[in-house]
């Protein structure tokens, strides 16, 4: 835990075959947090080695297991490092590193549990047509459905309390992750608040059929949440 | 008739199979009494082929026995395909679960 006053921040970067923008972001990252870890998922190209060279702390899976899956590995070494503050950061450098500053305030002034960074707040972001006319008003809506009431249905950059990461397990290893994440933020009540932030889309990644490593893709993610109910 | 035949051949050659396989340990007891007890089902549905067929058609249904059995077959073949992915999406969650473990205790 931070001393007194100072809350402990731990940045977790999850990282899969990342090798052309990793250092840089790490070292945009670094100054702004006391602490950056690296979960590499299974990368097979030289992620892990460029990571290692910037000093901060590496985890690594042994094989590719999904986004979700790496964002929980570096949520348990957080809390087991004492971090007060968890930011979740994109590893292939569509979020800006100066922005954490941002999201992490709302909760080291006790306003919010969980910020949620989002791309419909005033900031300028090239979305692609496709995830913003088609995907994101899809998924606000079946967010709206369930409760969930928020301008981005699918942020990746977000910031937790201690508290929240006590009580938050993330069991969708794929980028079913968000969603639930959003599910269960709102079934334990946290307080949240959303801020705009940017991102920067260098390429269209994900689509309804594929997506960069396991349990990526628009259909995937569905697939993942309906088995999920199934085996819970 | 002689279809009838060929398909109890086939069964008593699935028994015996499932019998030798028992015999040189290769299968555990439950997946050996599982087999056995749908060999002789199936061995019993040939033989009362004729009662099914009236069975069904009392039912209302306009196929034959065969088919019936047929559909239900696929039926739990699809059944089975269900309880497969279950049971590997609870695989792959534990892989995680080790793969996340090696994760945590070898940081560097």
């Amino acid at each position: 835990m931070g001393t007194l006053g100072h809350k402990k921040v731990i940045v977790i970067i999850p990282a899969y075959n990342e090798e052309e923008k990793i250092a840089a972001v790490i070292k945009e990252v670094k100054p702004n947090v006391d602490e950056v870890v690296l979960v590499d998922d299974g990368s097979d190209d030289r992620t892990v080695e460029l990571a290692q060279k910037q000093e901060v702390i590496v985890l690594r899976h042994l094989f590719n297991r999904g986004q979700g899956a790496a964002l929980e590995t570096g949520n348990q070494y957080a809390l087991k490092q004492g971090a007060d503050i968890i930011v979740h950061f994109d590893a292939d450098g569509q979020f800006l590193a100066g922005e954490i500053k941002n999201i992490i305030k709302p909760i080291e002034n006790g306003e919010a549990e969980v910020v949620l960074g989002s791309r419909f707040m005033g900031k300028k972001s090239n979305i692609p047509w496709l995830k913003k006319n088609i995907i994101f008003p899809l998924a606000r809506k079946v967010n709206r459905l369930m409760g969930i009431n928020l301008t981005d249905p699918q942020s990746g950059f977000r910031a937790f309390s201690r508290r929240v990461n006590e009580q938050l397990r993330i069991e969708q290893d794929g980028s079913a992750h968000c969603s639930e994440i959003l599910n269960k933020i709102f079934y334990y009540k946290f307080t949240v608040k959303e801020i705009s932030i940017t991102v920067i889309y260098k390429d269209f990644g994900q689509s309804f059929f594929r997506g960069k490593g396991r349990g990526m893709g628009g259909i995937r993610i569905v697939k993942d949440l309906i088995l999920a109910k199934l085996i819970n | 008739m002689f279809q009838r035949i060929l398909a109890l051949i086939i069964i008593v050659f699935f028994i015996s199979r499932v019998f030798w396989q028992k015999r040189k340990k290769q299968i555990q007891v439950i997946v050996f009494v599982f087999w056995l007890v749908f060999w002789a089902l199936a061995g019993i549905l040939v033989l009362f082929l004729k009662q099914i067929d009236k069975f069904v058609s009392y039912l209302g249904f306009s196929a034959s026995g065969i088919d019936i059995l047929l559909y239900l077959g696929i039926a739990i073949l699809f059944y089975f395909i269900f309880r497969l992915r279950l049971k590997l999406a609870k695989i792959e969650k534990d892989i995680t679960v080790i793969v996340r473990n090696i994760a945590l205790k070898d940081e560097k």
